[in-house]
């Protein structure tokens, strides 16, 4: 009897492990696959004069030295912007409003909605607003600051979770010690959200480094070395567009550049994922 | 005690790494060079910034040429910026830009623009050299690439299949192919998917049996270098830089740059240039057809 029930349960189990396990190996076989292309394709072409030298003859020769330096850049001051916002928006929403007070919950829906319009809306958004509107011009800072607004949603949201992750005792705490507010929100809570803000930061510097639409209105096609903020410049992934869709020849190139887009973005979310770690001790010490 | 001085050191140090760089972006905000506008000086000094937006099939000659007028007048800055042929035309006229580029012909409502030709954009048919077809009429062609006939004996050629050489979605050649010949590319039945032009001729010479389109200033460049490729002619017109370049070979089109206004000083310097003999070169290298020899 208990032979006959556990043979078909077996058989349910099995295919449920296997379902999982092919899951997994099918992200995993993806994401190698596309590793392997970029590194097959682009290694060959990455040295010390390609990270450096100027673009040629549309990039097509040379190398993506000003790119580089723009791209910095755009993620700098998206950073600068949005990191503070970011963060006192988290602190309003997770420690001065209720679950279900009106504004907070308006607040998240909006902050919901935001982070799933596409970002050739944010893109035109950025356009008629900082470009035009506040004459910023094509520009890194109307590119950064456009990212800014598209990085806000995803960065305030976990950070709000990295919050609301701190036990109340910590508050309590801190309330019975007769501590201020706001020297326990930087003292006390702040470091202890550190990993909701860091995954929240790798999240939305893993969006912005990757974005084409929103930057090719704002920041701009210009491949010269930017001299200031308010010069155009283009960035990684528009550089990696334009060689592999409207330049003919650009391929090679084009696989190289997104091998540094992938090795940037490797080194950001590795030092994220050290701090992470880091905080979490101190975290621990704190305790 | 000892884990309190390490949280207070830990945030003001990171406090300083905050502040340090939001001075480091204030400081590069103020060092901003002040309003750029287009202007010349009374002297033979070209200065200020030109703003060209429009079509991205122009825009990488046109940052090329505008790379090499950089160099020859070092107080002038020239930014490119694409979007499309009709947000060149859009942004010329509200003002957004100095020079647009628009690569078609200039539409009736876009009259009002000065239109400025810079080069022509020519997409010739290839096949293999000892291919003995000649000439393939548009409706030839049309079957071939929507897969109706399969065979060279069909339109006068040995009994051997088609191997229809098709490019990749996104390139400009494709464009102007698909638009001669009103199709779509989700119509074309095409063996080989290429990308560049290089590729394209490259198919058609390893393989007697292909048919392909590229630009018409590579095919000719490498027929000359002997590659054993031709070029068909269309409409009784042969392919040749030259028909692309008098207008009367039809798979073409021209690369214009417009103004608003009749230009003067930095535009005018800069059109005048990039029509000149000094870029003709760089029109070859990004394989268009430069207007006169």
């Amino acid at each position: 009897m208990a032979q006959t029930l556990s043979r078909p349960q077996n058989l349910r189990e099995w295919f449920a492990v296997a379902l999982v396990w092919g899951a997994a190996a099918l992200v995993t076989a993806v994401f190698c696959w596309l590793l392997g292309d970029i590194v097959w394709h682009g290694l060959s072409h990455i040295s010390w004069t390609f990270l450096t030298a100027p673009p040629e003859n549309a990039g097509r020769r040379g190398g993506i030295g000003p790119i580089l330096v723009s791209t910095c850049l755009i993620l700098g001051v998206c950073l600068t912007v949005s990191l503070p916002i970011g963060i006192g928006t988290a602190v309003l929403l997770a420690e001065f409003t209720s679950d279900h007070s009106l504004f907070g919950r308006i607040t998240r829906r909006s902050l919901d909605v935001l982070a799933g319009v596409p970002s050739i809306v944010f893109g035109l958004f950025g356009n008629a607003f900082f470009c035009k509107t506040l004459g910023l011009g094509f520009s890194i800072l109307s590119g950064g600051l456009t990212l800014a607004c598209m990085v806000l949603p995803i960065l305030i949201r976990s950070t709000e979770e990295g919050f609301r992750a701190v036990p109340t005792s910590y508050r309590l705490s801190t309330a019975a010690l007769g501590l201020s507010r706001t020297t326990t929100i930087v003292h006390i809570l702040l470091p202890a959200a550190v990993p909701g803000l860091l995954v929240g930061l790798v999240l939305g510097v893993g969006r912005a480094i990757a974005e084409t639409a929103a930057l090719i209105f704002t920041s701009g096609y210009v491949d010269r070395m930017p001299e200031s903020l308010l010069d155009s410049g283009r960035a990684l992934s528009i550089h990696i567009f334009d060689l592999s869709m409207n330049v003919s020849g650009g391929d090679a190139n084009a696989y190289a550049s997104a091998l540094v887009l992938v090795i940037l973005l490797l080194a950001i979310n590795g030092t994220a994922s050290w701090l992470a770690t880091y905080g979490l001790q101190r975290k621990a010490v704190t305790v | 005690m000892q884990s309190s001085t390490c949280i207070h050191f830990c945030v003001s140090l990171k406090w300083r790494t905050s502040a340090f760089l939001v001075s480091f972006l204030i400081v590069a905000t103020l060092e901003a060079p002040g309003t750029a506008t287009a202007q010349t000086t009374t002297t033979d000094h070209l200065s200020g910034k030109l703003v060209i937006t429009g079509a991205s099939t122009l825009a990488p000659l046109i940052a090329e040429i505008g790379k090499r007028f950089e160099s020859l007048h070092p107080k002038v800055r020239v930014d490119v910026q694409t979007g499309g042929s009709s947000r060149g035309a859009a942004d010329t006229r509200q003002g957004l830009a100095d020079i647009g580029m628009v690569s078609r012909m200039m539409k009736d409502e876009e009259k009002d623009l000065h239109a400025f030709q810079v080069a022509r954009d020519g997409v010739g048919i290839i096949v293999h050299k000892e291919n003995p077809v000649q000439a393939l009429t548009d409706d030839q062609v049309v079957a071939i690439y929507t897969g109706k006939i399969t065979n060279w004996k069909e339109v006068g050629g040995k009994d051997a299949p088609f191997t229809v050489v098709n490019k990749a979605e996104g390139r400009s050649t494709l464009e102007v192919f698909l638009h001669y010949f009103k199709l779509k590319n989700s119509d074309v039945k095409a063996q080989v998917v290429i990308g560049d032009n290089e590729q394209g001729v490259k198919t058609v010479a390893g393989n007697r049996h292909a048919i392909g389109y590229v630009s018409i200033g590579t095919a000719e460049y490498d027929e000359s270098q002997g590659v054993p490729i031709k070029l068909l002619s269309v409409g009784g017109v042969a392919a040749s830089t030259e028909t692309v370049r008098n207008g009367t070979f039809p798979i073409s089109r021209p690369l214009h740059i417009v103004t608003r206004t009749p230009p003067v000083g930095l535009i005018k310097a800069f059109i005048e240039y990039a029509q000149s003999k000094a870029v003709h070169d760089i029109i070859k290298q990004q394989y268009f057809v430069p207007l006169v020899d």
